[in-house]
């Protein structure tokens, strides 16, 4: 089998072209080969999320995906959530304002998966935020704050 | 311009949104794994696959020849070159335990580093760490402290008998006697298992060879930059002046990243030695077996009582798994001296004796973790206390409020010879009581519930020293005594104040906090205050981020260092006005007069004093830097009171939280969002202490649970929503700030467990050992056979 293969990937609306050795994940893709260091590893085995990144409009964990997995895909960091002219995403700002990080490990992971919850179900209860997060894991906060960051974004979508 | 011009709001007690957390929601954060140097090298380390055993021969010829390796290095070559690190002696340790950086004879636990290997990148390293050989000869290997203490143990080190790294015995009062004459004595057992503090990211380091002036720079994560240049240039043989330690932007630290490990300073012994950068990152599976656990704890207590339920003596018996080493620097001290000596937590005991001992095993060192040894300490008593009122047939809040220690009789100073003072213990109990409608509670428990589920409800008061001063020691018998710690204040020419401290950030936001409390002593807008935590090359010394102090010292030395900073600018201020300077006052950056008929703004002032100095009499142009120790000498104590309802499931074993309330006493606040978020973060952890987290090993010495599947910390779903309420006393230290980061890991252990407890008790049964997980449930009500 070959080591190496060539990949096409969009990440953040800008096209790559790459060649990936075949073991490299997608996590390291992004934050060696690309230098998008927002993405970070926290088990590297699918468990905690601080990895979650949006591959074709669906959350997924970059630490088990292979980068030659990509090759035509569209990804979304956190580096991608600002508005072209540097605005923070609404959940960003709200994931500031609720005080929902404390060490900011966890939060890409975070704000990644809370964006697609609220794509999906755009009125969450309580309950359905605890579940939509609980794949991803964060030690500092409590997970309170995320939780009524979240549910503060969802008001503002609806208003 | 509005009247506000006068008075600036007022920072301290503001939830300011911290700028500091701007970076890390935009994906801008620099943590360690994030720092690149060109010509960087990549570290990876063999780790024994035995608990215990003897190198026989460790062969990395094959290693070397793999093309991208550039090194093998092993603990023989480290011999001579580099100091090991032994434990230290004091008045109550054992026998000595010598770690060295990489294993030289002995491998003593699993997971414990034998070579390093440097490569072009770190899977090569790995790749190059698969064919090293390693000859071991197992040997006995010891993991029950229990047993380890008996004389026919095996040794984990030969000048170490009946393994003991720590010993002590303490008694004040005549014991024995008030146990003899007691109305009631009630003894209990409590078993807490291994933890760790399973930070989202794991250690690691960059070592830069001459970069800038410096011979070694270490990027680190770590929470005591300046304690690791120490002891880096000690045992590295180098002049302190050669190394800077630099701490980025850290993913959780939690006591875990505040010791000494050997990974770091091998990595800054191959850079020098290779004169080329090496990095080196730890990932889960090195985490969970290279990092320091936490608890693992035997814990046998009793105590005396008059037929009130007034606690009249308390006595312990503390057997603690310290692992295979003693933890650098803090020593095997930490669990077994804190978890005995502040067992009297807020309670009003007059006569205590304690027995407790650090034994070592072959496990992972045991160090710091979020409030050392206070949760098991805290939770024992207070299942304990529960066991009396029952007894007594008293309610346990009743109960308490009759043990707790009242404001009129402080300052009191305990058994144990803390003082406790300006403290709200019981009007903490009274806040949660009231909020949690503690009589309803007791109602509904009584009704039957859905499923034949079982209501319990959990009562527990706790008592926090935080902020600790040069006159309270850390931990008898540790190296490291900290008291004193400092900050420099610097008006920039552009007007900016600069504040500079040691005591880096894992997320509790202390630079805003040092900002805030800047602002309001200088009178100085929070937009044009800046603050650096994190570098031994800008920072004044200090000790760093841990024990609940950062707050404390940070804002004292500000506080102190601002009084100094306003007294200049006043003086410069009143020449440059020509107006005397009781008429002057500082707002908004600006220094005017009282009736604004005169002003300038700092800004002008500053580039005035550092550019037109020729125009100034020197005596009132001393510059605008200023450096201050902060040392309050004693520590103070933070409180509270957490109320915990809990249905458990007889059939299941599972345990619900229904209601969550916490009360706490945690000084002055500076910032309330960034205080709740680290009461509700520690509650969560509390939590994971009692339903979830454990380590578990085999008789082997096999770590079991090395993943983040077998190691559970709690998700959102686990932990509900936290009610929590202040009653909060000023502390004498300066500002009347007091610590907030470990209280409530101690009291939701104790609330949890005295909850579970309380169910069981509805069916006769009850639980001694935590984490509560389903089966010891299920034992505790004799579903399930218990261990007898």
């Amino acid at each position: 089998m070959a080591r190496e293969q060539k990949i096409k990937v969009t990440v953040n609306g800008r096209a790559y072209e790459k060649t990936v050795p075949v073991r490299l994940s997608l996590a390291d893709f992004l934050r060696e080969h690309l230098h998008l260091t927002g993405t970070h590893l926290g088990c590297e085995q699918g468990v905690c999320g601080a990895c979650t990144i949006s591959m074709n409009g669906r959350s997924a964990r970059s630490c088990l995906t292979l980068a030659v997995q990509t090759d035509g895909a569209d990804i979304v960091t956190i580096e991608g959530l600002r508005a072209e002219d540097g605005t923070r995403h609404p959940m960003q700002q709200l994931f500031l304002e609720n005080f929902a990080l404390q060490c900011g490990y966890c939060t890409p992971g975070f704000l990644i998966t809370a964006i697609e919850l609220l794509r999906d179900n755009p009125n969450p209860t309580e309950h359905e935020v605890r579940e939509a997060i609980s794949g991803n894991l964060c030690r500092c906060s409590g997970y309170q704050a995320i939780v009524d960051a979240i549910l503060a974004a969802a008001c503002e979508e609806l208003a | 311009m509005s009247d506000t011009r006068f008075v600036n709001q007022r920072m301290v007690g503001s939830s300011v949104i911290p700028d500091e957390a701007i970076p890390l929601v935009e994906g801008d954060g620099r943590f360690l794994n994030d720092i690149k140097l060109p010509g960087m090298y990549h570290v990876a380390f063999l780790r024994s696959q035995h608990a215990h055993a003897r190198l026989n021969s460790v062969d990395a010829s094959e290693a070397r020849k793999l093309p991208g390796v550039i090194k093998v290095l092993t603990g023989k070559e480290l011999l001579g070159k580099v100091d090991p690190f032994r434990s230290m002696p004091n008045r109550f340790s054992g026998g000595e335990s010598v770690q060295h950086w990489l294993a030289v004879d002995k491998v003593r636990f699993c997971g414990e580093a034998i070579c390093a290997v440097v490569a072009e990148d770190r899977a090569t390293a790995e790749d190059a760490v698969d064919l090293i050989n390693v000859d071991y000869e197992p040997l006995p290997v010891v993991t029950d402290p229990r047993l380890g203490e008996q004389d026919d143990s095996p040794l984990v080190h030969d000048a170490c008998p009946n393994n003991y790294l720590i010993k002590r015995e303490y008694q004040r009062g005549d014991v024995d006697e008030v146990f003899r004459n007691a109305h009631l004595v009630v003894k209990r057992k409590f078993r807490i298992g291994r933890k760790q503090a399973l930070c989202l990211e794991g250690r690691g380091c960059v070592a830069g060879y001459r970069e800038n002036t410096f011979a070694l720079t270490l990027w680190i994560s770590h929470q005591l930059p300046y304690v690791v240049r120490h002891y880096l240039a000690k045992h590295l043989r180098l002049p302190e002046i050669e190394v800077r330690v630099i701490v980025p932007h850290t993913g959780g630290g939690f006591g875990q990243k505040a010791s000494i490990y050997p990974e770091e300073f091998v990595c800054a012994f191959l850079a020098l030695g290779l004169r080329r950068p090496v990095k080196w990152v730890e990932d889960r599976l090195e985490n969970m077996v290279a990092s320091t656990h936490a608890r693992d704890q035997y814990i046998e207590l009793e105590i005396a009582a008059d037929r009130d339920g007034r606690i009249l003596a308390l006595s312990s018996d503390i057997w603690v798994d310290v692992g295979a080493y003693s933890t650098y620097l803090w020593s095997a001290g930490m669990e077994p001296l804190q978890t005995a000596g502040l067992m009297p937590g807020p309670y009003m005991i007059e006569a205590m004796r304690y027995r407790t001992r650090g034994v070592a095993t072959n496990k992972t060192p045991v160090g710091p973790y979020r409030a050392v040894g206070r949760p098991s300490a805290s939770a024992s008593l207070e299942l304990l206390i529960d066991d009396m009122a029952r007894r007594l047939k008293l309610d346990p809040v009743q109960v308490r409020l009759r043990n707790l220690i009242p404001i009129e009789a402080m300052p009191y100073r305990n058994a144990n010879n803390l003082v406790h003072d300006n403290v709200n213990y019981v009007p903490c109990l009274k806040l949660s009581v009231v909020k949690s409608e503690y009589e309803r509670q007791r109602t509904e428990q009584r009704e039957a519930r859905p499923n034949g589920k079982l209501r319990g409800i959990g009562v527990a008061c706790f008592a926090e020293l935080t902020g600790l001063g040069t006159s309270t020691a850390v931990g008898p018998g540790t190296l490291l005594q900290p008291g004193r710690d400092a900050a420099t204040l610097r008006l920039e020419t552009s007007g900016v104040l600069t504040i500079a401290a040691a005591l880096p950030s894992q997320g509790q936001r202390i630079m805003t906090a040092m900002r805030q409390v800047a602002s309001d002593e200088l009178g100085i807008k929070l937009e044009d205050i800046t603050s650096i935590t994190n570098d031994t090359a800008t920072a004044p010394y200090g000790f760093g981020t841990f024990a609940s102090r950062t707050a404390v010292f940070g804002s004292g030395a500000v506080i102190q260092a601002a009084r100094e900073l306003r007294k200049r600018m006043l003086a410069l201020g009143a020449h440059l006005l020509q107006v005397p300077v009781e008429d002057l006052t500082i707002a908004n950056s600006v220094i005017q007069t009282v009736d604004r008929s005169k002003s300038i703004t700092l800004r002008e002032m500053a580039e005035k004093s550092y550019f037109s100095a020729k125009d100034i009499p020197p005596e009132l142009n001393q510059g605008f830097e200023v450096t201050s120790f902060y040392d309050p000498k004693f520590g103070s104590f933070a409180a509270g009171a957490h109320i915990v309802v809990v249905d458990v499931d007889p059939k299941t074993g599972h345990v619900e939280i229904v209601r969550y309330v916490a009360s706490e006493d945690v000084g002055t606040i500076i910032n309330p969002a960034v205080v709740e978020g680290q009461i509700i973060g520690g509650i969560a952890q509390g939590i994971g202490e009692a339903l979830l987290e454990e380590l578990v090993y085999d008789e082997a010495g096999q770590p079991r649970t090395v993943t983040l599947a077998d190691y559970l910390i709690p998700s959102a779903l686990e932990i509900p929503r936290i009610e929590l309420h202040h009653a909060n006393t000023p502390s004498a230290a300066l500002g009347g700030f007091k610590g907030c980061g470990e209280g409530s890991i101690i009291g939701a252990l104790g609330a949890v467990a005295c909850a579970i407890s309380d169910a069981l008790s509805r069916r006769g049964g009850d639980i001694y050992e935590f984490p509560a997980t389903p089966e010891r449930v299920l034992k505790g009500l004799g579903v399930l056979p218990s261990d007898g």
